[in-house]
């Protein structure tokens, strides 16, 4: 069983404008701003990936694993569908750690036919955020097209992911592999 | 760096001070700017300047007890907040939301130097009755490689003082002199290296001119060590390993066919002590890896849940005492040895004490290495009967055994996939610090109360991954955690008093002469009598205490300083024992009391 982390207001705030930029705004869907240049569509599943603390247990290659949290699952390995996701991100995962993140989940929206009352002990932790339908559905596209089925984490996906000078991705280096070459041969990400 | 101007005569001030200090006879050999400069005869002899906090644990022995009693059972009730300062450092980075604090200030001559849970160093005047920031020094951690690789939280426990520098770590690996007047880095040398698993959260010990540094890692396939560091040529002088090499002693104790040795965790992350009149340093060693299938792992796994004792010259092992053989429980002894010498029948006992993640407490003879005595100081165990009268070990504890079982029935295993532990894996008693009043010669251990629900994850070699959890399955928290101060009468090894608290002790004790001061996570910093552990005062921070308390003067006037901002390992992984503390802010601040 996993822990879930809360938010600062600072970081949920954040969330909240960076989410309203992305979808709000048809003219600039996708996060289409100076910042994050318009290159793949699923951007904007990959900021609700980070924002909303999937990271936090999936880790940010998505293969999740067991250590002092529990056991989140490898979203690489998974076989659940878009829609499935997207239900798992909502409602969360009955007697697992894995959050909510729709508002009004087991309030106003029943889930599985569930209230929190029915729900009872089975009811999933609340996730730190709430994410509106149409972040759910950026991050299962980002799910699909990045992770899913996307085999060992590679050094491209990992410069692709974080798009920064740490040293995070380093570990993932070939021995022949030089930084210039990852930053051309994006993987998947193509 | 950034610089703040406007102190020229707080400084003048400083240093008149300083001037009349050395006239004073404490260092009249040295030049007159030697006052502000840190070295070991200042690091040896802490007692002859009580108003100043030099050491991380206060002074070598790790006693964290201030003589100090301006502040007494008589007035703490009028302990007032003197001034406040907001820090930086609750980013979040990796797998982490936000820092926490945990640090210990250090105070001299009426400056403070206080790191944040990214290692931001801050050095703030306190002269004047408030505090004014003279400096910030950022390292630029890097904080997604760190933050992906620390198990327990994005923290920072402080800095050392040494010549003009202040010595700190990062979580990235590195460790940093900075100017003391100017703020400018001096030098950076990497000691640690996050694409191993391995980070820095502790402070340096500061011996002989070296840092010492230990690193965290053990849930990530570290084999861990202690490394010292010549603080004048920057070179390394030696670095012991925690897992003896191939052919090496005690590499008998590493019976698998797994090569389980080269990432078996023993991580040393938290600062240990130093006994000058042996040149011996007393370090605590952490878990095996992986954590929870210890039939990984046959044999005792030395030298992890362990006391150190290292040669400081050399780094050489001198003895070592093991606390929880083949550990199936993640059960670090990685907390400080606090040195203390109490009377004996055939002259003083020189002792290390050691509260253990386990829920035993330990005095080892220092010279040996030999068990004295030990006692649980938790209300409920239930791996272990109790410790030998003759060893410490656990009774069920059987040398010929390959895999220690204990009280198999609770014991996690690759037969008990699922089952209930108590103590829990954070404790017992976790990294915040002890203290020890050598007048009333008590021992105050901020205690965690804790069982949790242990599910084990049977590991292959091929499992083990560079930066990937190494923990052979994990914990969950279907039970309340609690806490409680529990003092030990070490003259007898008895429990003399225990104060239970709401909530588990994450933030450790200060003792001075008549009270205990320390926090708990719901955001209270309380002071409590010293002998009859009664509460005498309390405030409320608002937010939540992972940090202890420590006491020092300015100008003559006694204050009371702590790190305020609720992080670290409980807050995550721990927070379904506390469900109340999920509405605590995270926060960075810190509060500084006086009458």
């Amino acid at each position: 069983m996993m822990i879930f982390n809360r938010f600062p207001a600072a970081a949920i705030m954040l969330l909240v404008s960076v989410v309203a930029l992305n979808f709000s705004m048809p003219a600039t869907a996708y996060g289409q701003s100076a910042q994050a240049p318009p290159s793949d569509p699923t951007n904007a599943g990959k900021a609700v990936f980070s924002r909303a603390n999937c990271v936090g247990c999936h880790k940010w290659h998505g293969n999740g694993g067991g250590g002092y949290g529990g056991d989140a699952l490898s979203l690489r390995k998974t076989e659940l569908t878009r829609d499935q996701i997207i239900e798992a991100v909502g409602f969360g995962r009955a007697c697992t750690g894995m959050p909510f993140f729709m508002r009004g989940a087991y309030d106003e929206v029943k889930c599985h036919g569930m209230n929190r009352q029915d729900a009872g002990a089975q009811m999933p932790p609340e996730g730190g955020t709430f994410l509106r339908p149409k972040d759910i559905e950026a991050v299962a596209d980002y799910v699909i097209a990045h992770i899913k089925g996307a085999g060992e984490p590679t050094y491209a996906e990992c410069v692709a992911f974080f798009a920064s000078a740490s040293r995070v991705c380093d570990v993932y280096k070939t021995q022949e592999q030089k930084p210039e070459d990852a930053v051309a041969n994006t993987g998947k990400n193509q | 760096m950034e610089r703040f101007s406007g102190h020229s005569r707080i400084f003048a001030r400083a240093r008149l001070l300083a001037v009349a200090v050395a006239a004073g006879g404490m260092m009249a050999a040295l030049p007159v700017s030697a006052a502000d400069q840190v070295n070991q005869e200042r690091l040896l002899n802490v007692d002859k300047e009580p108003g100043n906090w030099l050491h991380h644990h206060q002074n070598y022995s790790a006693h964290r007890f201030s003589s100090l009693k301006e502040v007494n059972r008589d007035n703490v009730k009028n302990l007032k907040v003197a001034w406040t300062m907001h820090l930086g450092g609750i980013e979040g980075g990796g797998i982490w939301s936000h820092g926490g604090l945990e640090g210990t200030p250090i105070a001299e001559n009426g400056f403070l130097y206080v790191t944040d849970g990214w290692g931001w160093v801050y050095k703030i005047d306190a002269h004047g009755g408030r505090g004014m920031l003279v400096w910030k020094m950022d390292p630029k951690t890097d904080r997604d490689w760190a933050g992906a690789v620390a198990c327990c939280g994005v923290d920072n426990r402080g800095v050392a003082l040494w010549g003009d520098l202040v010595i700190s770590h990062t979580l990235d690996g590195r460790l940093i002199a900075t100017n003391k007047e100017t703020g400018q880095v001096a030098w950076q040398r990497t000691v640690a290296d996050p694409d191993k698993g391995e980070v820095i959260t502790g402070a340096p010990l500061i011996v002989k001119n070296m840092a010492i540094t230990g690193v965290a890692g053990a849930e990530y396939g570290i084999r861990g060590w202690i490394a010292a560091t010549d603080l004048t040529t920057q070179k390394e002088v030696w670095r012991t390993h925690t897992i003896p090499g191939k052919g090496e002693p005690g590499s008998d104790t590493w019976k698998d066919s797994n090569n389980a040795a080269t990432a078996g965790g023993g991580s040393t992350w938290v600062t240990g002590t130093y006994d000058p009149a042996t040149d011996t340093i007393i370090w605590g060693t952490g878990n095996p890896g992986p954590d929870w299938d210890n039939a990984y792992r046959p044999g005792d796994n030395l030298y992890t849940d362990s006391s150190l004792a290292l040669d400081a010259t050399t780094g050489k092992i001198k003895w070592h005492y093991q606390h929880t053989p083949n550990d199936p429980y993640d059960y670090d002894s990685v907390a400080e040895n606090v040195l203390v010498d109490i009377p004996g029948p055939s002259g003083p006992r020189k002792l290390a004490l050691e509260a253990d993640r386990n829920g035993f407490a330990y005095a080892i003879d220092r010279t040996t290495g030999k068990f004295v005595w030990g006692l649980p100081f938790v209300k409920k165990v239930t791996w272990t009967k109790g410790l030998d009268a003759e060893t410490g070990k656990p009774i069920e504890y059987d040398p010929n055994k390959p895999v220690q079982t204990y009280i198999a029935s609770v014991t996690p295993s690759r037969t008990n996939l699922e089952t209930d532990i108590c103590p829990g894996n954070m404790g017992g008693k976790n990294w915040p610090p002890t203290a020890y009043n050598p007048d009333l010669k008590l021992w105050y251990i901020p205690v965690i109360e804790s069982c949790n629900r242990i599910k084990v994850e049977v590991m292959t070699p091929e499992k083990l991954k560079p930066r990937e959890f190494w923990t052979g399955g994990g914990p969950s928290q279907p039970f309340k955690i609690t806490g409680s101060v529990t003092a030990i009468d070490v003259t007898t090894g008895k429990i003399a008093g225990k104060m239970e608290t709401p909530f588990p002790n994450l933030g450790g004790i200060l003792a001075t002469p008549d009270l205990v001061f320390t926090g708990q996570p719901s955001g209270e910093v309380t002071a409590l009598d010293a002998k009859s552990l009664q509460k005498l005062w309390e405030f409320n921070t608002g937010g939540g205490v992972n940090a202890p308390p420590m006491t020092f003067t300015v100008d003559g006037k006694q204050y009371v300083a702590i790190l305020v901002g609720l992080g670290g390992a409980s807050d995550k992984w721990f927070i379904d024992s506390t469900p109340e503390l999920k509405k605590i802010q995270p926060g960075s601040m810190l509060y500084v009391f006086a009458l």
